[in-house]
């Protein structure tokens, strides 16, 4: 499973080299978050988060998206493959698109609060870059919140 | 694939023959000039010797005609006329090459459907996959041994997949096997390495194109794609001096002239390749002498300009071949895909020559129409070809037992789908012009289902027939219908008339009707949102109500069944339709509110703010009401309705996406409990028919509409994947006596029980309550209890008094419906 922590320190890195003067905490940061695919992830699905992997780390981010769209069509219940899309966005700057696919993988997270948490940071970010703070902060919180749970 | 070809040119050799082309005009001209100076002198010399000129008129002739041709001065006549020649010539030789150079055909945009991925799991009836093959032009062979074969043995297939570029991959072809077992696929393997393949995508379905108004259609090849074989019998047979004349061929051109004189009628052509090309280019199709003068000038300009490959690959691209209802095969780029169903390199020597056949006049050689026509042509090609050497005896009479072998169900042009391409020619125009989109090649790949497309056509097509029989309507009854997927909103499916494959008014976008009952979802939500206020166990009073209308009149809504029903609860008055108590409540909401979950659902404008806009008295279009309902099948997630996934340019070149947006705009709970109650309208409520036709386990959500005097019967619901909004009614507006469940919803169930769908569950999340409910009285019940409903609450607002419970229920189908029909009897004999 090396290409989840490819995918996850390609986005972080991304991440760090955007937003240096963000005031949150930013999605991935802390390599504990970082989210895997469900078990029930299907190898059809695996195979093109692989592609969109490599798309990432060559900075095919119009490909990515192609690549990670094909998976939640395949799999559209799947709250990581979302999660995964939201992050795309984030680095994309396309930061209202961000939020509402980080909801959308919220929504179907149920417990899992891991995910949720980093879902949560995703849209505090891009809050922030909305110039929403105090939306940003309630964000952070619930992400800090689960985080501890 | 449809590449525009680049012309190799020998810019040295043109650039010095243009140079000593020019030069000709200029000397001439300078000749004139000083032609012209030596009058000018003359002139002064002419006074000397003007008794000279007096004496040489005296010896003039007395006739006139004698004197008028001896006035004329001929030598400057037949010079102008010589220039005028040239400079018709430079003229002509200027439009050829100006033409020639830029000559870009206008490439149509060519429109997919979805490509269709398959992987282990994949929920997929093994009938529709052979569909989708056939659809592709796939053709059954025994052992399939090329790209774009396949072979059906029960459940197993063994097909060989065509090469395909995507906006993000390169599909490659291979050889696969893929098993299905039941509905699902439960492997694909690579047949050559045996190795598990995860995932595959087919090449997409051409579902149409967009053409302009002469309608041409081709795609280009460069002579890099075409077997070299087929400029060797385009050569052979239609001129064999192509590579020894400049562009025309007297010789020919003589023979065919006796021959034709000899016959009594045109029956040889003396026309070379070059020559056919430059009439089919720049020329009018009339018979005329002055035309031919044009044209063989033109072909020797061609010739003198351009090398011998550009013209054959320039007439490869251009030739006429067919036609295809009212779009023209041009090409055997195009004509290779249309007949045979390959890409223009994998045609052997029976599919060329057979295509060289069709040159000559493709409706006289029509291949249904007239097959030995055909075949006789394409015998006698073949002998030609023998003749020439082209091709040995042995080949010959092996091609000849041959049978010619043209797709059969070869109509893959336009008009197929018109209102699905009305569509997305909408949804681009907002990019590119019209001239754009039938002139780039531009490749569009849209979200169109094919198989349900037409499964939707053809349902269409039945129910409208039956009802309008059954009604005495005639071919007044409409219809439109719009299929999204539920989570990433792409449209489907569409059709916009009773004949889909009529291309007019497309009343799934312009039909804006009342949508009646349709809004009830719409202001029950709003309600909800008050949860503090209601739920689906509060009370509602039914009684009958009188406003103020907007015109000042009174305005007296009345229940269906024009009874009041007294006090009811939230969940029976949204199932049974109830108009008296919606109003009551609706009122009670608020306009302000109700127009804001409007909104958020994705209304298109503001609600007015009178009471019938509580009935639905607003006028939407059946996709702007599966906009609204999109947003419920998708748990409060807003999409905007997608028809178009992406457009490439002619080179495959990535050129514009239209990404999944998703925005959550309502509250998931709530869309949960609004859910869980519009189940409720499919299992008992208005919409119950429905039951009797799913599969049991298959949960659906929706709602019927009806407005006044039965004008429009509509029927909007959704599954675990797709929304669907039937509308039905008459253009006149007229009543059609149909009832949204006695319309729409027949045919909206028609689709449902066809198409592959999953199930809607209800989720029981943390801010959602699940409960039996006893829907008359609004308090707690058992789920084995026969008048219990599950309905969802928002956490802390479910009933919790429990109150009687009549009869049980054993849980089986039969025994339901055994209840729900002793039910009805106790009714009646009350």
């Amino acid at each position: 499973m090396k290409w989840i922590i490819y995918i996850v320190s390609t986005f972080t890195l991304l991440a760090c080299a955007t937003t240096k003067q963000a005031s949150v905490q930013l999605p991935g940061e802390d390599p504990q978050q970082t989210v895997a695919p469900d078990k029930n992830t299907s190898s059809a699905v695996i195979s093109l988060l692989e592609k969109a992997r490599d798309a990432t780390t060559q900075g095919d981010y119009q490909r990515a998206e192609v690549l990670l769209e094909r998976t939640v069509r395949i799999e559209p219940r799947n709250a990581s493959l979302w999660h995964y899309l939201a992050k795309l966005r984030l680095h994309q700057a396309r930061f209202s698109e961000a939020i509402g696919l980080a909801q959308k993988s919220n929504n179907l997270a149920r417990s899992n609060n891991h995910l949720k948490a980093d879902n949560w940071r995703i849209i505090a970010h891009s809050k922030y870059q909305l110039g929403d703070v105090s939306g940003a902060q309630a964000a952070q919180a619930k992400a800090k919140n689960l985080g501890n749970q | 694939m449809a590449r525009r070809p680049t012309r190799k040119r020998n810019p040295k050799k043109k650039a010095s023959r243009r140079v000593n082309k020019a030069r000709k005009p200029a000397k001439s001209s300078k000749t004139s000039e000083s032609k012209k100076k030596g009058k000018a002198k003359k002139t002064g010399k002419a006074k000397k010797s003007s008794k000279a000129n007096k004496s040489r008129k005296a010896k003039q002739s007395d006739n006139p005609i004698v004197n008028f041709f001896k006035r004329i001065p001929w030598r400057r006549l037949i010079l102008a006329g010589f220039l005028i020649f040239v400079a018709y010539t430079v003229y002509l030789d200027f439009v050829v090459r100006g033409q020639f150079e830029d000559k870009r055909w206008a490439l149509p945009a060519q429109v997919y459907a979805r490509p269709l991925e398959l992987y282990e799991g994949l929920t997929l009836k093994a009938n529709d996959f052979e569909r989708e093959l056939n659809l592709l032009n796939y053709r059954y062979a025994y052992d399939p041994s090329e790209a774009g074969m396949f072979q059906r043995h029960g459940n197993k297939f063994k097909i060989v997949t065509r090469p395909f570029t995507f906006w993000d991959v390169k599909e490659n072809s291979q050889p696969i096997e893929v098993v299905f077992s039941g509905d699902q696929i439960s492997s694909i393997k690579n047949i050559h390495n045996k190795n598990e393949i995860a995932l595959l995508r087919l090449d997409p379905v051409l579902v149409g194109g967009i053409y302009p108004l002469k309608k041409e259609d081709r795609k280009l090849v460069s002579l890099d794609d075409v077997p070299e074989l087929l400029p060797e019998i385009l050569v052979a047979i239609e001129d064999r001096k192509f590579y020894d004349h400049y562009g025309i061929d007297p010789l020919a051109i003589a023979r065919a002239f006796i021959a034709n004189i000899r016959a009594g009628k045109s029956v040889q052509g003396g026309s070379t390749i070059t020559q056919q090309l430059v009439k089919n280019f720049f020329l009018s199709n009339e018979r005329t002498l002055w035309r031919k003068f044009n044209e063989v000038i033109m072909a020797v300009s061609l010739d003198f300009h351009y090398e011998k490959n550009d013209i054959i690959q320039a007439y490869i691209n251009e030739i006429y071949l067919g036609q295809d209802g009212a779009r023209a095969i041009h090409g055997f780029g195009l004509a290779s895909e249309y007949y045979f169903a390959k890409p223009i390199h994998q045609l052997d020597l029976n599919q060329m020559a057979t295509l060289v056949a069709l040159i000559r006049g493709p409706s006289y050689y029509h291949p249904d129409k007239h097959p030995d026509r055909l075949l006789a042509r394409r015998d006698r090609i073949l002998d030609g070809l023998l003749e020439q050497k082209v091709i040995s005896a042995d080949l010959l009479t092996r091609t000849k037992a041959l049978p010619i072998n043209i797709v059969e169900n070869r109509r893959t042009g336009s008009r197929q789908h018109p209102a699905f391409l009305n569509l997305i020619k909408r949804q681009l125009r907002e990019l590119y012009p019209e001239s754009k989109l039938s002139s780039e090649g531009l490749r569009i790949f849209t979200t169109m289902n094919p198989v349900v497309q037409l499964d939707v056509e053809q349902r269409v097509k039945q129910r409208v027939e039956k009802l309008s029989k059954q009604r005495g309507l005639g071919k007044k009854l409409q219809s439109a219908v719009v299929i999204a997927n539920s989570t990433s909103a792409e449209v489907i499916a569409m059709v916009g008339d009773r004949n889909p494959r009529f291309a007019g008014f497309n009343r799934a976008l312009d039909a804006s009707r009342p949508i009646g009952s349709l809004i009830k979802p719409v202001v029950y939500l709003a309600a909800l949102e008050q949860s503090d206020k209601y739920s689906w166990a509060s009370k509602i009073d039914d009684k009958s109500i009188s406003l103020k209308a907007r015109d000042e009149s009174i305005w007296t809504p009345m229940n269906y069944d024009r009874q009041s029903h007294g006090s009811v609860t939230l969940i029976t008055a949204m199932t049974k339709s109830y108009n008296q108590a919606t109003v009551r409540l609706g009122l009670d909401v608020g306009f302000p509110a109700i127009n804001k979950t409007y909104k958020n659902l994705g209304g298109p404008n503001d609600l007015p703010a009178y009471p019938a806009i509580l009935l639905g008295a607003q006028n939407l279009t059946p996709f702007q009401v599966t906009q609204l309902y999109q947003t419920l099948a998708a748990n409060g997630f807003r999409s905007p309705l997608r028809s178009i996934r992406e457009v490439l340019d002619v080179d495959d070149q990535p050129l514009k996406r239209y990404p999944i947006k998703v925005k959550q705009s309502i509250d998931s709970d709530l869309v949960n409990v609004i859910n869980s109650g519009l189940i409720q309208v499919t299992k008992q409520g208005t919409a119950r028919s429905l039951s009797n036709r799913l599969p049991a386990d298959l949960h659906v959500a929706g709602k019927t509409g009806t407005t006044n005097d039965t004008r429009d019967s509509w029927f909007a619901g959704f599954t675990g994947s797709h929304v669907g909004v039937v509308w039905m009614g008459t253009d006149e507006n007229l009543s059609t006596g149909l009832t949204g469940s006695s319309g729409a919803l027949k045919l909206w169930g028609d689709i449902f029980t066809q198409i592959n769908t999953t199930g809607l569950a209800l989720e029981q999340t943390d801010g959602v309550d699940i409960q039996w409910v006893d829907p008359e009285t609004g308090l707690l019940s058992k789920a084995s209890c026969s008048n219990s409903l599950q309905l969802a609450f928002i956490d802390d607002t479910a009933p919790t008094e429990s109150g009687e419970c009549q009869g049980t229920r054993t849980g089986s189908g039969i025994r339901d419906r055994f209840d729900r029909t002793f039910e009805w009897f106790k009714r009646i004999f009350r």
